[in-house]
């Protein structure tokens, strides 16, 4: 029997976006509910000071768990033998692909989302960004520039609590920066070299990081015990269960629903508005109703098209809200992964204290000033330095009481490596659609991804390692080795578009207020919102346009335009 | 609270409640002398303690086989690599077993300690590092190194292992030697 509540405003999904969704309307005075599909976590399951010795296999992974649980989910470095509790059952959320077209999909589905494992580095977007697509003619013009997104991102810096240092550099805005983490005594010297040896032209920063350097907003300052991606008792990094679900929760008016998969907007074609959503209850897979004024879709990019894909009525049978056809199309995610690595010789009288959890970042220097003749676009470059520890023992030659006692007092020689993050060009056969027999466990159609690298990509990766390389070499750096990655796309986790913003409804899905031109109650405010992918981490992004999107749709109810 | 309360709270909280609890069972069992199905022989079992300890021996500080080395291995063997894996990996060690009976004339365990270091000299620097022994020992050494030095003692004892810090150095003095 479907059952029938009302609220203000649902939010589907409860991380990264979902959070500042509930955060923002619930201050804005809204009864929110927030749907999660997975089930509730807390700060007790977090696993971030287990020691190796205390798991079975010291941190290789329980092989059955993994063949049989997590054949896909294994495969980023964050599914580890007790991170893996945070990654979805494969066997349980299957998605397909081409043959030809691998696409690996990293999801988790619990109160929380990804905002438990995510990487954590945050880098505002420019106007070399937002102004991409109208200039070389790939994909469509954002209907936004960075003055729009500005305020809204310091807003959620302001909250969250950012680490970095200002670099004054126009493709790579700085923020509202908590003290930056220290580099190396390897990274402040092949800053400085870098910098001498190509013109100022390319800065090696610290890397910007939600994770607080102080204590903020009543959340306590990192204490460098290291895998973040495990979770974090003391919610030092950024999530939205350290920080925009309390302040929701405070607020009296968020109602947190878990297990509840949602299977479909419902649309109601006598107001041409979402009426609501129907809900699967994960446990008891009982259908559930719920109405609501206004609809928020923070699912991650993929499940919120899909979503959108399964929610077919006469008005839109081919997905709602799309009209102009382009729901799916156009989804990125950036490739990454291609770099090098050096020996650094010297500084063997300094070492580091503590686990880091941040690298350093190159910010963009391709087609910044002058175009590059092999491909549109950039890259960033993330790394770091360390000294290899006792870790080199299995390559070491030696044995005996001096290998043991170099092993436990020497910490080996430097290494400094880098590699790029790049922007992949919007392009239409990159594809959501559904499966047309593949459900999931609670019978809802499964996505089917066809996204692919193509020359534009493939022309950048090459440069990425001769970028670094040289790089590593004007800084010092003996021995230096390129490697190329082969990540398929899906697996940098940072896959964006499928329901694009636009200038007109012909051209996108969705206005400039991440809304909807066919249903004006209805919201999508995560990655698939993306017009293009820039080359920077994007999080921060999706957390500015939803603040602001709330904002927009706060204004327009009250002044009952919805 | 004292940030350093607040630290310990939350190692208290994480080390007492979040320990995966099959795993320290697990653990507990293999350290007590429970053997695992298809693990290493009797035979295998005495020559990867004798390479192990020759590999890391005891001094001021505990040698290898005295934190669970031998275990650890047996483990990896029985229930963490795949039969393309393991095959391969017992095949070279009974290799290198057959080897040193017929060049010395018995097992590595009997021989003296200046004979086995000769053994582990020579697999350690092997003319070609192509064949089985020479793969067996390679994938040995690393699993030695990594059960060793993330036993709980040499983390403790030897390494002074720190789990919280107020900062991150990146740019701190070493320290004196901490082995004579």
């Amino acid at each position: 029997m479907t059952q029938r509540e009302t609220y203000d405003a649902i939010v589907v999904g409860s991380g990264i976006t979902g959070g500042w969704a509930a955060k923002e309307l619930t201050e804005r005075g809204l009864r929110t509910l927030m749907l999660e599909a997975g089930g509730p976590i807390t700060a007790a399951d977090f696993v971030e000071h287990v020691p190796s010795h205390q798991m079975k296999f010291r941190g290789y992974g329980d092989p059955e768990v993994m063949r049989r649980d997590h054949p896909i989910q294994r495969e980023c470095y964050a599914c580890d033998e007790v991170g893996h509790k945070f990654f979805v059952n494969d066997n349980d959320n299957p998605y397909t692909t081409p043959d030809d077209a691998p696409f690996r999909f990293f999801r988790g589905r619990q109160v929380g989302g990804r905002s438990i494992t995510w990487g954590r580095q945050v880098y505002r977007w420019s106007d070399l960004d937002f102004e991409a697509n109208a200039k070389d003619g790939n994909g469509n013009d954002w209907p936004v520039r960075y003055a729009d997104i500005a305020p809204w991102y310091s807003h959620v810096e302001k909250f969250i609590g950012i680490t970095g240092s200002k670099e004054n550099l126009a493709q790579l805005p700085d923020g509202e920066f908590l003290p930056p983490m220290e580099m190396t005594v390897v990274e402040r010297h092949a800053r400085e070299k870098i910098l001498a040896a190509f013109g100022g032209e390319r800065v090696m920063t610290i890397g910007r990081a939600a994770i607080l350097t102080q204590a903020h907003n009543g959340r306590a300052a990192c204490h460098y015990c290291g895998p973040c991606e495990r979770g974090c008792a003391t919610f030092s990094y950024f999530s939205s269960i350290g920080s925009t679900l309390p302040a929701a929760q405070a607020t009296g008016r968020l109602t947190l629903r878990p297990n509840s998969v949602v299977a479909e907007v419902l649309y109601d074609p006598t107001t041409s508005r979402a009426r609501g959503v129907r809900v699967i209850d994960a446990v008891t897979m009982q259908d559930v109703e719920y109405n609501a004024r206004v609809v928020f879709l923070c699912a991650s990019t993929i499940e919120s098209v899909r979503l959108l894909l399964n929610s077919k009525s006469a008005t839109f049978p081919e997905g709602l809200g799309n009209s102009s056809g382009l729901l799916g199309r156009y989804v990125m995610d950036h490739h990454y992964g291609s770099g090098a690595s050096g020996d650094m010789p010297g500084f063997l009288d300094k070492r580091t204290i503590g686990s880091r959890p941040n690298g350093i970042y190159i910010a963009r220097f391709r087609n910044v000033k002058t175009p590059h003749k092999d491909f549109l676009r950039g890259y960033g470059m993330q790394g770091g330095s360390s000294r290899s520890g006792w870790g080199r023992g299995g390559n070491m030659p030696g044995y005996g009481e001096s290998f043991k006692r170099e092993l436990i007092d020497g910490l080996g020689g430097w290494r400094l490596s880098a590699s790029g993050w790049g922007e992949t060009l919007p392009n239409a056969a990159n594809r959501i659609t559904l499966n047309p027999t593949v459900k999931d466990k609670w019978g809802i159609p499964a996505a089917h991804l066809d996204v692919r690298w193509r020359e534009n990509e493939r022309a950048m990766d090459a440069d990425m390692q001769v970028g670094v390389a040289e790089m590593l070499e004007a800084a010092g750096c003996t021995n230096v080795r390129t490697h190329a990655s082969r990540n398929p796309p899906g697996h940098c986790i940072h896959e964006m578009g499928g329901a694009r913003m636009s200038r007109t409804p012909a051209e996108g899905v969705l206005n400039q207020w991440n809304q909807s031109w066919d249903v004006k109650n209805l919201f999508v405010t995560d990655g698939a919102a993306m017009a293009s992918c820039a080359c920077q981490n994007p999080s921060i992004t999706y957390m500015a346009f939803t603040a602001r999107a709330v904002a927009h749709a706060v204004d327009e109810m009250k002044r009952g335009a919805l | 609270m004292k940030r350093r309360d607040l630290l310990r709270a939350a190692g208290a909280a994480t080390v007492l409640s979040l320990l995966p609890r099959d795993a320290e069972a697990a653990w507990s069992r293999i350290l007590s002398g429970y053997r695992v199905a298809e693990g290493l022989t009797p035979a295998q079992r005495a020559l990867v303690t004798g390479i192990a300890d020759t590999i890391i021996p005891r001094t001021d500080t505990p040698g290898a086989s005295d934190v669970g080395v031998t275990e650890w291995v047996d483990l990896i063997v029985a229930e963490y690599y795949s039969a393309d894996v393991r095959t391969p990996f017992v095949d070279g060690l009974d290799a290198i077993d057959a080897q040193v009976r017929a060049s010395r004339g018995r097992a590595f365990a009997e021989l003296g300690a200046d004979a086995q270091r000769e053994v582990v000299a020579s697999l350690d620097a092997p003319a070609d590092r192509r064949t089985p022994e020479a793969r067996a020992y390679s994938r040995l050494k690393s699993l030695v190194v990594h059960g060793y030095f993330t036993s709980e003692r040499v983390q403790r004892d030897v390494l002074h292992t720190q789990m919280f810090h107020d900062r991150f150095q990146g740019a701190a003095d070493m320290p004196a030697r901490r082995t004579p």
